[in-house]
């Protein structure tokens, strides 16, 4: 644990990510006690403000229907970071315990999930989203199918490769041996040697998922108006540059801000979990 | 004037919890011809004396050598990295434990060699290399080299790797051979066989050896003098008939007593740590030139 | 106790068929150490794997204590026979402490109930030498022979009829190999063990076993008494074997060049 911290607060790479995602958190987190115009996040209207450059009463400026951009960039953090959960909280699970009976049970167990898997990856991510929704409609829930669906196939070449290499290891002929059942073996033997880089992996992942939905949002399906969305706010900014440069600049920024710190915490925790054999 | 003349050798290394003192002031030294042996268990500080030798660790960031390592008179500490580097393959060689995963898998016997044999002459052809490996081979009792120099190491048994490194190791007739506990990956009778032949060639050659072993057994038979090392430090040294009929220290005492007999006797009772393991080193004779 | 007749096994790979071993009997007594002695390809690992249930033969037949041993191993067969392997470091998950380890044996048998299995635990390191604190440690901390220590304990925890032990000594330091040689030794004499113990070291087969096969390309060449079959090799195979094992004495020596003389 003390190692843990050492590395994590030594390296100045580490805890700048460390920094920039406490922020992001935070930001989305207290929302409601940190914007100015907390109202701002739904349809509101204010044509008098509309369209102002960054001021003392509206640091980021406001938008294209006057709505402060602050505010609305805080709460669209706490969208993005809910939708990250959200995906990885149901990729993640399905996609390690596919990959982890892949590896270890073998014969058709393995080639079926494996051959699933190898469909899914080979479809280009933002076209399978694009597709799901296109048959369904653009609305947020099923864009959080969409990109959960392209999500979970990683996790299981990722943990079905691990579980193949520790097969071979003596502990796990020692729990043969012993009798064990084989779910205990998949899962009580098997999957906690893959939890280092599965965590390594949801760290960058979280990255990743915020700027799928927000190019997702970005051509219009997605998260859907007025809710705020980062990459939502991006598009629409980019007719208005570089006159309206606060409309684009700032969302962009701010999804910047997340992925990089989510990258720079990843490649921290790489170094921590990942040396242990 | 020895060959190899090390004194007082210290190594440390930094790490997250500070500083690990491996080495204690190794002393040692092998004259022109002479087959020494470097007898311990492991983490104690054999291999990484090697590792010195060789010129490998001194480039280490983390890494705190001190004393006197001295090769053909020349200090290593006084040359450069890129002089070290010019020894490694040409004046000093090395052999490792396991034969075939030291080769590199992805390419055949016939180009490796000729990698080696470039350090002595950089413009060699592969024909060149061809022509003079078949002769080392050869030389390394290989009865078909050309299809030897055709395979990947993998396609080769372990005996057979073995003998190619030691091939290898020896074709730009080094002044210095470092052996790592060579043949212990490898069946009893094929390791036989392959540090016999080893005696053959560096007699033939006037190679001086460093065997580094934990085998107490093969040590007897291969050195001409032995050092045994405990924890960074040499606890016994002298010619190798003097230290195995009369071994002076507790530890290689302990060493003999737990090594068990092929004429059978009983099992002995042996204590893992003894702070006599500690005591001075015993040396037997003179010691070196 | 177990007894193996005619025992084959052939592993079929691509192109060709490797016959891994032809035709073994041998049997193992109550209480005793038979050691199964052979250099690579010999094929005492596929022995192992036959006894152990991991694989099935190919032909022939095992019995332990007079009831068949089919291929197929229910959970008395697996509680009965266990393994100590060659590398205590891959043997023990380096994710779960040295108790979770040891109680694996004990949950999946139901021994005891669970809440004595704690105590247990403690009783089996203290049965190898080490201490309770032990249990709640992790396999890196530990030294190789003490991990090994902890393997011993763990094939001891559901108190099988035979323990296969696939050279447990080979990966370790001579001092610590000469303790765990002594501890498995004291464990065998005190508690009636049975052991199927497979090396190529020959020293330390004389150190410990009672009885000895030798094994060649698949086959038994040589079995008999451990000191009859050190002091009167019969087969040249067996022979040769011992006179190129390095020796440290001038007894040795003389055997072995004796031996080798006469080969």
């Amino acid at each position: 644990m003390r190692r843990a911290l050492t590395i994590l607060t030594g390296n100045p790479l580490t805890l700048t990510g460390l920094v920039l995602v406490a922020l992001v958190v935070l930001a989305a987190a207290l929302a409601d006690v940190l914007a100015p115009f907390p109202v701002h996040r739904g349809a509101v209207v204010d044509f008098v403000n509309f369209n102002k450059p960054p001021s003392s009463d509206y640091w980021m400026g406001t938008d294209l229907v006057g709505r402060d951009l602050f505010s609305r960039i805080l709460y669209a953090y706490r969208i993005s970071l809910i939708l990250c959960a959200v995906v990885l909280a149901i990729a993640v699970p399905v996609g390690v315990v596919l990959g982890v009976m892949a590896g270890y049970l073998g014969g058709w167990w393995e080639y079926g999930l494996m051959r699933v898997t190898d469909v899914f990856l080979s479809i280009p991510p933002l076209v399978l989203a694009m597709s799901i929704m296109g048959v369904l409609s653009p609305t947020l829930v099923n864009g959080m199918m969409a990109v959960t669906a392209m999500w979970w196939p990683w996790y299981t070449r990722l943990v079905y490769n691990i579980t193949r290499g520790e097969k071979a290891e003596g502990y796990v002929l020692a729990a043969e041996v012993i009798g064990a059942t084989r779910a205990h073996i998949m899962f009580r033997e098997i999957l906690p040697n893959c939890v280092p880089a599965i965590v390594t992996k949801m760290t960058l992942d979280a990255g990743f998922v915020i700027l799928i939905v927000s190019s997702l949002s970005f051509l219009g399906l997605g998260v859907q108006p007025p809710t705020p969305d980062l990459g939502s706010m991006v598009a629409e900014g980019a007719k208005y540059l570089p006159d309206s440069w606060w409309l684009s600049v700032f969302p962009g920024l701010a999804i910047l801000i997340a992925v990089f710190g989510f990258n720079l915490i990843g490649d921290g925790l790489r170094d921590i979990l990942g040396a242990h054999r | 004037m020895s060959l190899l003349e090390v004194r007082n050798l210290t190594l440390s290394f930094r790490l997250w919890s500070g500083i690990v003192d491996v080495l204690h002031g190794i002393a040692l030294s092998i004259a022109k011809g002479e087959r020494v042996a470097l007898v311990g268990e492991s983490g104690s500080g054999k291999s990484v004396t090697a590792r010195i030798v060789l010129g490998l660790l001194q480039d280490l960031p983390g890494a705190q050598i001190g004393g006197e390592v001295r090769f053909n008179g020349r200090d290593l500490a006084s040359l450069s990295r890129h002089e070290r580097e010019a020894l490694r393959g040409r004046d000093i060689s090395m052999i490792f434990q396991d034969p075939t995963s030291s080769l590199n898998p992805v390419y055949k016997i016939a180009p490796q060699f000729r990698e080696v044999l470039a350090r002595r002459t950089p413009r060699i052809t592969l024909a060149e290399a061809r022509e003079r490996a078949t002769a080392l081979l050869q030389e390394v009792a290989i009865t078909e080299p050309a299809r030897v120099l055709d395979s990947y190491p993998f396609q080769l048994s372990g005996g057979m790797n073995q003998r190619v490194m030691i091939a290898m190791a020896l074709a730009n007739r080094p002044a210095l051979l470092l052996a790592d506990e060579p043949g212990t990956a490898l069946d009893v009778t094929v390791q036989a066989q392959t540090l016999d032949l080893m005696a053959r060639l560096v007699a033939d050659h006037g190679t001086s050896v460093l065997f580094i072993s934990h085998n107490l057994g093969v040590v007897r038979e291969f050195a001409d003098r032995t050092y045994v090392i405990y924890r960074g430090r040499i606890v016994e040294a002298g010619p190798t008939q003097a230290v195995f009929e009369a071994p002076g220290h507790a530890y290689t005492r302990a060493l003999m007593a737990a090594q068990p007999r092929l004429t059978g006797g009983a099992l002995p009772d042996i204590v893992e740590r003894d702070p006599r393991f500690f005591d001075p080193v015993v040396l037997h004779g003179v010691p070196g030139c | 106790m177990l007894s193996v007749q005619g025992l084959s096994k052939i592993y079929v790979t691509g192109r060709h068929n490797v016959a891994a071993l032809t035709d073994v009997t041998l049997t193992v007594q109550t209480g005793e150490c038979l050691a199964v002695v052979g250099e690579s390809g010999s094929g005492k690992s596929t022995l192992a794997n036959l006894v152990l249930g991991l694989t099935p033969p190919t032909a022939g037949t095992m019995m332990l204590d007079a009831t068949p041993l089919p291929a197929r191993r229910t959970i008395d067969h697996r509680r009965a026979i266990q393994l100590v392997q060659q590398n205590p470091l891959s043997a023990l998950n380096p994710r779960r402490s040295v108790g979770a380890s040891l109680r694996l044996a004990l949950d999946v048998h139901g021994i005891g109930n669970p809440a004595t299995r704690p105590a247990k635990v403690s009783a089996l390191l203290a049965d190898v030498g080490l201490t309770p604190d032990y249990a709640a440690r992790a396999p890196s901390a530990l030294s190789g022979g003490q991990r090994q220590r902890v393997a011993i304990a763990r094939a001891l925890a559901c108190d099988p009829r035979l323990i296969v032990l696939d050279e447990p000594t080979s990966a370790l330091d001579v001092l610590v190999q000469a303790q765990v040689l002594r501890l498995l030794h004291d464990l065998r004499l005190n508690r009636g063990l049975t052991y199927l113990f497979i090396s190529h070291d020959l020293a330390v087969v004389r150190a410990i076993a009672t009885r000895v096969a030798v094994f060649r390309h698949g086959r038994i060449v040589e079995a008999g008494a451990t000191d009859a079959l050190f002091t009167s090799p019969q087969d040249p195979y067996t022979r040769s074997l011992i006179a190129a094992v390095p020796v440290i004495t001038e007894q040795e020596k003389a055997m072995r060049d004796r031996l080798g003389a006469s080969s």
